[in-house]
């Protein structure tokens, strides 16, 4: 459901990812790992269409992202880490300005933002202004926008931020369902438990390249057999190319830097 | 597994197959049914749908916000509507005044035509010039630093939809202040020429289509610049910036390099008329304006119609040319401008800020705050720019203060501006304190606890806001008060007066934003303007102009009227009623005990309320 070709982009001289080629296929859940100022964020950017490619292409659902960004945003739901949503409207309000955008009638709309609301157990607050909202709520109510309309792909940048134990769980648990449904679920994250317990693939990106990359199970024989956890490997692959990094333009370094931390263009 | 072997012993290796373990899968029993790739396409909005779609987002917006104001903003509210009411029918008398002093002065009425037009060009080209770089800011902030486009951009809406929406947010968001200005004089106007019906019903329509033809323009720069020039689009607003301004300075200073004395005179009119006429090139879409309204008011109408026909088919067009641009390339300049590095300067400390440190005579706890809320103060090019532009306006009019006036010999009206400017140096001061002062400890309480832990005393922050707003506002206040008055050539005794009103207003001023600040802190904004404009901002406001209004009645007024009552006329009149005088020298005491009293309690009572506030406020 998505193909990476070749994909580079460039902030200023620095190369924030670097010829990262990958598909993620139909029901699957992909993890991208990496560190700060990895790529991670840029890569997400450039799959939902915020960002276009300096080189290569990017492809949801055969689309290309940039020739047809219109039919292949049509396929994807997008949760940014930090939510955009409108402070002056109700959850319900905003769920139905997107499913208006995602073309669906008034009828289908309510049904589908009744189920949202007790999948995410958005009941008690659906009705307030969103300013009145936790950012965990905001979060809950983002990822209700991002599957309202059952989206083949679904990409989230940093899943669990600001969520409760309990909100973890059920978001996972709806993951999940989701992919077993036949929703590609693309989610970068720092959380490696979260990683670990959920996806079915990993990746690991590091100063814009594509470090590892492995199916679940091969990960857990890897690390039983070497007696290493998830996150031992996270910081054997990163702590080596580690020094790389003084290399960096100022720059490029500083746009890359900014682009992670922001994790969201909602500057 | 694909982790090469290198891994495992330090070396990092890049993995080769891109799509190792990658399996299509059916769909298992998720409970949901996937929409398909052709049904997401197939069911988008067709483009009528998502205008509607995109209507009902702004209406709901605005009609939350309005009720919110209406419920919660009354104070501010109306502080607003009253203050632009003044402000309009203070422009409207001000151009039904000059449109009766040019009609009385120039009685040939080709003549006076040919002037009123040239004030209409003139006025409305200078309006165009700053439309458009207003509103190339302003899509700017739409278009590319919204909030919510991250939103926007990743849901299928056409790119050409949401560049109108933005569009139309901009066209508002200028226009209405196009409207406050443009209309007292275009109303003017029509009631002093005794203009027909359809002059007036035409007004709107002109004005509408007139502000549209500048945003397009503005918005297609701004297109442009961001497309072809990411990195450099500060610079490319910085040139033009500075180039308009040069022009707009060497035009203003061409108009008043005549001989003192002969301003507002009809041979000035005239020669000011000749040398703007440069505004009344027909191509320029402030001549069409401002021809069809004259054409309207002369009872052209069939004239008028057709210019505004111009108006309106030149404005759809940019509308469609701007859409039909932004659908090929915003996108793209979105995502440059989102790539652009930003350099990571190192920050080094300036001879001011030791000498901040080493020569201010406070405690070192309150240096080191004064040293931080310095240092921000001027890495913040959005605080100190107002203040520069503010005061350099200011400092600018002060200088050229006797070629405004043909009695800028006359004791009177020396007296009179001199008076005047002090007030106004305080009405400037108070909206810089309600800008800028007034959220400083609202920004310091999300900060509290760090500085807390420093085991820093809360009254020392306090302290140090008000050293840092005195400090601030008293030596730039000081320097222009007294350009003014060197100006002018006021009295010393005047100026001394003058000197110690802009001492109170300071102290006043700063210890009102202070304490208010601190009684009324709004913790949950990082915005100042947000903080500003709050209850608490407006009430600062409003208790500011009220300090400053009984200030410059008690401490400068009575000695303005002092030193007319020594004048030789005066001194006649006031010769036969010994009572006033006695009344004066009164007020001119009391005053000066009244004010220094007021400057006390103004400066002292707000901060003791505000850090009772502050001592016990919890985050």
């Amino acid at each position: 459901m998505i193909e990476l070709d070749n994909v580079s982009r460039l902030y200023g001289r620095k190369i924030a990812v670097d010829q990262l080629t990958m598909t993620v296929a139909r029901g699957e859940i992909f993890a991208f790992l990496g560190p700060n100022g990895a790529g991670k964020t840029t890569t997400i950017k450039m799959v939902v269409g915020l960002l276009q490619p300096t080189s290569g292409s990017v492809r949801v659902g055969g689309h290309d992202m940039v020739a047809e960004a219109r039919a292949a945003a049509s396929l994807l739901g997008y949760v940014p880490d930090a939510p955009c949503l409108y402070d002056k409207l109700s959850g319900r309000e905003f769920l139905e300005f997107v499913g208006r955008m995602r073309g669906l009638d008034p009828p289908e709309t309510s049904e589908r933002i009744h189920r949202q609301t007790e999948d995410f157990r958005l009941g008690e607050f659906i009705d307030a202004l969103i300013e009145t909202y936790s950012h965990g709520m905001q979060q809950r109510l983002t990822f209700a926008a991002a599957l309202l309309h059952d989206p083949a792909v679904l990409v989230v940048d940093e899943p669990t931020v600001g969520l409760d134990p309990r909100s973890v769980r059920l978001l996972k648990n709806i993951l999940r369902r989701r992919a077993a449904s036949g929703t590609t679920v693309f989610m970068s994250t720092h959380t490696l438990a979260v990683a670990e317990e959920i996806a079915e693939r990993i990746g690991i990106v590091h100063q814009g390249r594509l470090r590892f990359l492995g199916t679940r199970d091969e990960v857990a024989h890897e690390l039983r057999s070497e007696n290493l956890s998830l996150e031992d490997l996270f910081m054997r692959i990163t702590e080596t190319v580690a020094g790389g990094q003084a290399e960096e333009s100022e720059s490029g370094a500083s746009a890359a830097g900014r682009a992670e931390r922001e994790d969201t263009p909602c500057d | 597994m694909r982790v090469p072997p290198g891994a495992r012993s330090g070396r990092i290796l890049l993995v080769t197959d891109h799509s190792a373990g990658t399996v299509e899968r059916a769909p298992r029993s998720g409970g949901y049914e996937v929409s398909r790739g052709a049904d997401c396409v197939a069911r988008l909005p067709g483009p009528d749908k998502e205008g509607c779609a995109f209507w009902q987002l702004r209406l709901r917006i605005a009609g939350t916000q309005v009720r919110q104001a209406l419920a919660h903003s009354r104070l501010r509210l109306s502080l607003i509507g009253s203050l632009s009411l003044l402000l309009w029918l203070g422009m409207f008398w001000l151009f039904i005044d000059g449109f009766r002093f040019l009609k009385v002065t120039i009685h040939h009425a080709t003549t006076y035509d040919t002037v009123v037009e040239g004030v209409f060009a003139m006025f409305f080209t200078a309006l165009m010039v700053m439309l458009v770089f207003s509103s190339a800011i302003l899509v700017y902030g739409f278009l590319f630093r919204a909030r919510d486009l991250t939103l926007l951009l990743s849901l299928p809406a056409r790119i050409e939809r949401v560049f109108l929406h933005k569009f139309q947010d901009t066209v508002f968001f200028s226009s209405w202040a196009f409207l406050l200005l443009g209309s007292p004089m275009l109303l003017a106007y029509g009631l002093v020429q005794h203009a027909p019906w359809y002059y007036f019903v035409m007004l709107l329509p002109y004005l509408v289509a007139f502000a549209y033809i500048p945003t397009g323009i503005g918005a297609l720069v701004c297109l442009a610049v961001v497309y072809f020039l990411p990195r450099r689009r500060h610079h490319v607003l910085t040139v033009a910036a500075v180039t308009a301004l040069i022009a707009a300075v060497w035009i203003g200073w061409s108009l008043m390099a005549g001989p003192e004395g002969k301003l507002l005179t009809p041979s000035w009119i005239q020669q000011t008329i000749n040398r703007l006429q440069f505004s009344g090139q027909q191509l320029l879409p402030s001549w069409w304006l401002s021809s069809g309204l004259l054409e309207a008011a002369l009872h052209g109408w069939n004239h008028s119609v057709l210019f505004l026909s111009v108006l309106i088919s030149n404005a759809l067009l940019l509308r469609q040319l701007a859409i039909y641009i932004a659908g090929r390339y915003y996108r793209t300049a979105y995502s440059q401008l989102h790539a652009v590095g930003t350099a990571r300067k190192k920050m080094k400390p300036i001879w001011l800020d030791r000498l901040m440190v080493r020569c201010v005579p406070f405690p070192l706890t309150v240096r080191l705050m004064l040293l931080k809320d310095f240092r921000l103060f001027r890495r913040d090019a959005s605080q100190w720019s107002q203040f520069l532009l503010f005061f350099a306006l200011l400092g600018f009019y002060f200088l050229n203060i006797r070629r405004f006036g043909s009695q800028s010999h006359t004791v009177g009206w020396v007296n009179m501006m001199s008076f005047v400017n002090l007030t106004v140096v305080g009405l400037i001061l108070s909206t810089l304190t309600t800008r800028h002062v007034f959220p400083m400890i609202s920004l310091e309480g999300r900060r509290l606890w760090m500085l807390g832990l420093l085991g820093l005393r809360r009254d020392t922050i306090l302290w140090s806001k008000l050293a840092f707003a005195v400090g601030g506002s008293l030596v730039p206040c000081a320097i222009l008060v007294l350009i003014s008055d060197v100006m002018l050539g006021i009295p010393a005794l005047l100026q001394l007066s003058h000197q110690w009103t802009c001492l109170l207003l300071c102290l006043g001023l700063s210890g009102i934003a202070v304490g208010l600040g601190a009684k009324m802190p709004n913790t949950r904004e990082d915005s100042p303007p947000r903080i500003a404009a709050g209850f608490g901002g407006t009430l600062n406001l409003v208790v500011s102009a009220l300090y400053i209004v009984l200030i410059v009645m008690l401490a400068a007024m009575p000695w303005h009227l002092y030193v007319l009552a020594q004048h030789q006329s005066a001194a006649e009149f006031l010769a036969d009623r010994p009572g006033v005088l006695r009344w004066l020298h009164l007020w001119l005491w009391g005053g000066a005990i009244g004010s220094a009293v007021l400057g006390i309690l103004a400066t002292v009572v707000p901060l003791w309320v505000g850090l009772r506030a502050f001592q016990t406020m919890e985050l």
